[in-house]
């Protein structure tokens, strides 16, 4: 569906053949989670990007909007999990408007597989789909390969064993609302702390029947402390070798600008080409 | 050292300060361990938007280039500049597309927000998933000592001068313990109704 | 395709009309009328809903549709081809904008975009153009900071000729720089006008007649309900009831409708058409 551009493959995969190393994509690597309620769904996620090694964004957001009534939480390769569901998203946007009525979550969750599959496995989107819709309350997870589960509490990414063993200790079935974000909160956590490949915060986003609560930054565990000096450079610290300055009004000075006159525009107006009178 | 990133070198990193943003870049241009230029400027200007482009630099070439053609096309189409934050979306789409392909570039996006005047960074993975960033972003093969660098350097609300210092900083003192990149530097800062372009003495080993 | 010949169903008569887009301004004609009436806080769209036969359930029947949520559309015509092009503009606005800027286009931009499609119709083999005129309202978000909007508004007032001047293309393109309501009118030829205030359809002469009596600068979005209302029933053929009228509003963002809260930069659609129960509360205070 979206029209992938193939025109770089040959290059590159010429370039792989002769030693050279791809580039990592940025990973979420991550621990996201979601859980049923008496009443709605609560996913959850932390908020840490990596790249290799490297923390690449600390604050990112893996909930992702499909509809305001279906959200996903995202783990695996970010770009994948960004466009992918932006694609559903979409589709489904677009589906709700011709048909007249609300998006269902199995709607979403089949798009969902169904465009994974067709890449088997090579769009590397791990995700928990999550809404609430006329037929109910339905919580799922969706595998870059395409395959699908529903669960009344699920887990996923990097983080996702150490996010299930809170589960699996603390779930017990119709919780209420504040119980189910408290323990999702809870299951990110252990991920943040026990999993290298999630830190930061916890976002968490609720889902009811009437209206879909997003909790950004929910919880903040990981605040940095702040600098107890300031290491601001004294100015003239640097060796400067030439200097420019534009100002907005000296732009006219750089391009060209033909400005019509206003006369000239209405004269113009005048020999009209109309076809339709 | 065989990543297709390291071929050529380089490095770019934007920054965040009250009112203004700052963009910077080495000059290096290399061919392995061998420096080929010393004036192979990263950064490059579409109207009030400016955009960063470190890795591959017959990518980073075709790049800017492809970018300068659709920023022209939007201006034709929609009779206004670009938005930073529109940009940012055209950037990660455009390499999305290219998601089995891609171009080896990490790119770096830098502007303030035309209705707001807010300021606005973002960076970039080579398949465009999109860093947004509230202090710095890097990019390049000094991205580890530059994330070091920034770190500590950083901090809220600095002054235009003091974010050119800063950056600067930051950009010389990462890139003298990256051998792939340096040998001079660009810095732009952009404030509401001017930008200034500095070029920066750098060293030449 | 490349074995068979497809010729142009519209092609010049030797006087240079194309006389296929004159019968399709025909069918337009003999549509029911639809108004549009652009305030300066939002647009008002409004037409009849005319059915056939009294057996007819007139709740299932829909005119006005909203293509992106600051944008909607009616029509005057044939029905079935509204439809497609409701489709085509719906698919358009997110295939060509929203999923490259990830932002819905601005009405100009989804105006050309319908336009060309309905050009395209006027051109290609094999294919008769839309028997349908659009009126398209919808609300654009603007790229200049509030006050230098005000001041590109004042200038011409105050400033001397060389201030006005460099003013000017702020206020050639308002809409797509300042932002704030555009009302467009587009036809089968695919030519496409801004508008302050029209209509189009069967009594579209004296619909417009009557909206450049009743029509001022500076008009409030509920006045300009008022005056379509008014304008409605100058050229009405039936009753007038919630049932029969249909009204779409460009107006605050509707957050109520969003269905969402704790998003940062979330605003609700602008568009949205009025309850039944709502027109008729219009109605009352006529």
């Amino acid at each position: 569906m979206p029209g992938f551009d193939f025109s770089n493959y040959n290059r590159n995969a010429a370039l792989c053949a002769r030693g050279m190393s791809l580039p990592k994509a940025t990973s979420t690597g991550t621990t996201i989670v979601g859980c049923i309620f008496d009443g709605g769904v609560v996913i959850a996620a932390d908020t840490r990007a990596t790249s290799g090694p490297i923390v690449a964004d600390k604050n990112c957001e893996k909930l992702h909007y499909i509809s305001p009534n279906i959200w996903c939480a995202g783990a695996g390769t970010a770009a994948d999990t960004e466009f992918t569901t932006a694609l559903i998203s979409s589709q489904l946007e677009l589906h709700s408007l011709s048909t007249g009525r609300k998006p269902r979550v199995v709607t979403c969750m089949t798009l969902l597989k169904q465009h994974l599959f067709r890449y088997q496995g090579h769009i590397g989107a791990y995700l928990v789909v999550a809404g609430v819709d006329p037929t109910g309350t339905h919580l799922f997870t969706v595998h870059a390969h395409g395959s699908t589960d529903k669960l009344p509490y699920v887990t996923m990414g990097s983080g996702s064993l150490a996010a299930m063993s809170v589960f699996e200790t603390l779930w017990k079935p119709s919780m209420t609302r504040d119980e189910a974000v408290e323990l999702c909160s809870q299951a990110i956590q252990s991920g943040i702390f026990n999993d290298l490949g999630s830190g930061s915060n916890v976002d968490v986003a609720i889902i009811t029947a009437d209206k879909t609560t997003l909790k950004r930054n929910y919880v903040k565990p990981n605040e940095r402390v702040p600098k107890l000096r300031s290491y601001v450079f004294r100015r003239g610290t640097t060796a400067v070798l030439n200097e420019k300055i534009i100002r907005k009004e000296d732009l006219g000075n750089y391009v060209s600008v033909h400005e019509l006159s206003t006369a000239a525009a209405e004269e113009g107006g005048d020999d009209k080409m109309e076809v339709d009178t | 050292m065989s990543g297709i990133f390291a071929i050529n070198g380089g490095a770019c990193v934007a920054m965040v300060g009250k009112d203004c943003v700052a963009i910077a870049c080495d000059l290096r241009l290399g061919l392995q361990a061998l420096t080929v230029s010393n004036n192979f400027p990263k950064i490059f200007q579409y109207g009030d938007v400016f955009l960063g482009l470190t890795g591959l630099a017959t990518d980073v070439s075709t790049v800017s280039d492809l970018f300068r053609y659709k920023v022209n096309m939007y201006r034709l189409r929609e009779e206004r500049d670009i938005a930073p934050r529109t940009f940012a979306n055209l950037v990660s789409s455009t390499l999305y597309e290219k998601r089995f392909g891609p171009y080896f570039v990490g790119p770096v996006v830098a502007g303030l927000d035309p209705k707001t005047g807010e300021p606005f960074i973002c960076g970039f993975d080579s398949i465009g998933c999109i860093d947004f960033a509230k202090d710095f972003i890097v990019s390049g093969t000094a991205t580890d000592q530059l994330f070091g660098m920034c770190e500590s350097l950083w901090e809220p609300d600095m002054t235009p001068d003091q974010l050119f210092e800063t950056i600067s900083q930051s950009l010389l003192n990462a890139v003298d313990r990256d051998a792939l990149s340096g040998w001079g530097a660009h810095v732009y800062i952009i404030e509401k109704d001017k930008v200034t372009k500095r070029l920066l003495k750098g060293r030449q080993d | 395709m490349a074995d068979r010949y497809s010729f142009s169903l519209t092609t010049f008569s030797p006087s240079g009309k194309l006389v296929q887009i004159e019968y399709a301004l025909n069918a337009v004609n003999q549509g029911v009328t639809a108004l549009g009436i652009k305030a300066t806080n939002g647009i008002v769209l409004a037409t009849e809903k005319k059915s056939s036969s009294p057996l007819a359930d007139p709740s299932s029947l829909s005119k006005i549709s909203l293509i992106t949520p600051n944008i909607g559309m009616v029509y005057s015509g044939m029905g079935p081809d509204y439809r497609v092009l409701v489709d085509r503009a719906r698919k358009v606005s997110h295939t060509g904008y929203k999923r490259i800027y990830n932002e819905y286009p601005p009405t100009r931009i989804l105006v050309q975009d319908v336009a060309r499609v309905m050009q395209e119709a006027t051109q290609s083999g094999g294919v008769r153009p839309y028997g349908v005129s659009l009126l398209v309202a919808g609300w654009d978000e603007g790229i200049l900071p509030e006050s230098e909007e005000e001041a590109a508004g004042a200038a011409p007032v105050m400033g001397d000729d060389d201030d006005e001047k460099k003013k000017h293309p702020t206020g050639k393109t308002g809409g797509i720089l300042k932002g704030g309501p555009m009302l467009y009118q587009v036809d089968p030829s695919g030519s496409y006008f801004p508008w302050k205030a029209t209509a189009i359809g069967k009594s579209a002469t004296t619909a417009k007649t009557f909206l450049e009596k009743r029509y001022t600068e500076g008009l409030e979005l509920e006045d300009a309900v008022h005056i379509a209302l008014l304008t409605l029933k100058e050229t009405i053929e039936g009753e007038m009831n919630g049932e029969t009228i249909e009204i779409g509003i460009v107006g605050p963002p509707a957050d109520h409708l969003l269905g969402v809260e704790g998003v940062e930069g979330a605003k609700g659609p602008r568009f949205r058409k009025l309850t039944p129960q709502e027109i008729e509360d219009y109605l009352t205070n006529l």
